[in-house]
């Protein structure tokens, strides 16, 4: 079965990199969505095994979104790497509490999300 | 003039605008963060390419010194003619940036190993058959090097070093420009080291009789625009690169 990750973020230039950056060599498929609704309807549909999921997003953020990921049978298995900014510790204890499994902080290194991607196919 | 909700609208775009803006910073503060990843990767990158060259040449080197330690009495005899021909090469308009020359002029003899020590080392004449063995060590060089992709068109100097300009050499009696250039201006650099060298059959010559000695072989043993491209070379420069090789 392939393999997928989600990419979920408000910004399409964002997505649109982080995308680019994983393409062919991540070996995964890659879907996008744009927020936390479409996220949770798109990660119900293709059963990501990997979420990168931005917190700060309009409508329903990315921590409604993770824990709504979690509390659904079919998506509660993923890997879900959240997506901060400067949104600060307090944010990321929240992300926790929702079930995040990682963090990246923006602006992120396109190394280590390569890195983080290949350690996380690599054990999952 | 200001219609009922107007204050709302105001209110709306302005947290659009704030909206926007911090969405412009962030994609500049990631963009940032590629071309920083980027810089790394490519030094990184540099880097290892660099130590890959100095291991190659390491490499090349250590085999070249095998085939050399055999040999007592030539003592840095593939360094020397491996400057010489360095020098001779970029003068007879070779591109001398690309290392297999070096390579190939370092290991030009590599396939001795594959001769007996009795025939290698006889004093004396040598026997059609003996000659024969001798004259197989260029096959055995490039056999030996076959799969060794980083030395390129190296290999063709090792198989072609002993070939002459009028087809009378070996191992494959090319003449004239089917013999690869390298391999021409490789048999030039060799004479001049073996006729300014002191061996036990050879009085070491001064670099002007070496020339004239090269020069009336013009044309028979050698490429005579080789020959030519030796003359745009002083002595002063072959006496450094002779120093410099020891």
């Amino acid at each position: 079965m392939t393999r997928t990750i989600l990419i979920v973020d408000d910004d399409p230039t964002i997505r649109k990199l982080i995308a680019t950056t994983l393409e062919d060599v991540s070996g995964y498929r890659l879907q996008e969505a744009s927020n936390g609704a479409e996220a949770v309807e798109r990660a119900v549909q293709e059963r990501p095994e990997i979420v990168f999921l931005d917190v700060d997003m309009p409508r329903v953020n990315g921590i409604e979104a993770c824990r709504r990921l979690r509390s659904d049978p079919a998506t509660a298995d993923a890997t879900i790497v959240m997506l901060t900014g400067d949104s600060g510790p307090q944010a990321e204890r929240g992300a926790l509490a929702a079930g995040a499994d990682l963090f990246l902080t923006k602006p992120f290194s396109p190394l280590h999300l390569l890195r983080l991607v290949d350690r996380i196919g690599a054990t999952g | 003039m200001t219609a009922p909700g107007n204050g709302d609208n105001v209110a709306s775009l302005r947290a659009q605008l704030q909206r926007t803006e911090r969405q412009a910073s962030a994609r500049q503060h990631q963009l940032e963060r590629y071309a920083a990843d980027l810089r790394e990767v490519f030094k990184q990158e540099r880097s290892r390419a660099q130590q890959l060259r100095a291991s190659y040449k390491a490499t090349v080197q250590a085999l070249s010194n095998a085939v050399e330690a055999r040999d007592a009495y030539t003592g840095k005899h593939a360094e020397r003619v491996t400057a010489y021909g360095i020098a001779l090469a970029r003068a007879s308009g070779l591109d001398t940036h690309a290392p297999e020359l070096e390579f190939g002029f370092l290991l030009h003899d590599v396939g001795k190993v594959g001769v007996p020590d009795a025939i290698l080392f006889k004093p004396g004449a040598l026997s059609d058959d003996e000659f024969a063995l001798i004259a197989q060590h260029p096959v055995i060089g490039s056999e030996i090097l076959r799969d060794v992709d980083f030395l390129g068109e190296g290999k063709l100097v090792v198989r072609h070093h002993h070939e002459r300009w009028d087809g009378e050499g070996y191992p494959d009696r090319l003449a004239g420009d089917q013999i690869p250039l390298a391999a021409r201006v490789f048999a030039v650099a060799d004479a001049l080291d073996a006729l300014t060298t002191d061996r036990p059959y050879r009085r070491g010559t001064r670099f002007a009789r070496a020339r004239e000695e090269i020069r009336s072989n013009a044309g028979t043993q050698f490429d005579p625009d080789v020959v030519d491209a030796l003359e745009t070379i002083s002595d002063e420069t072959f006496a450094e690169l002779r120093a410099g090789n020891a």
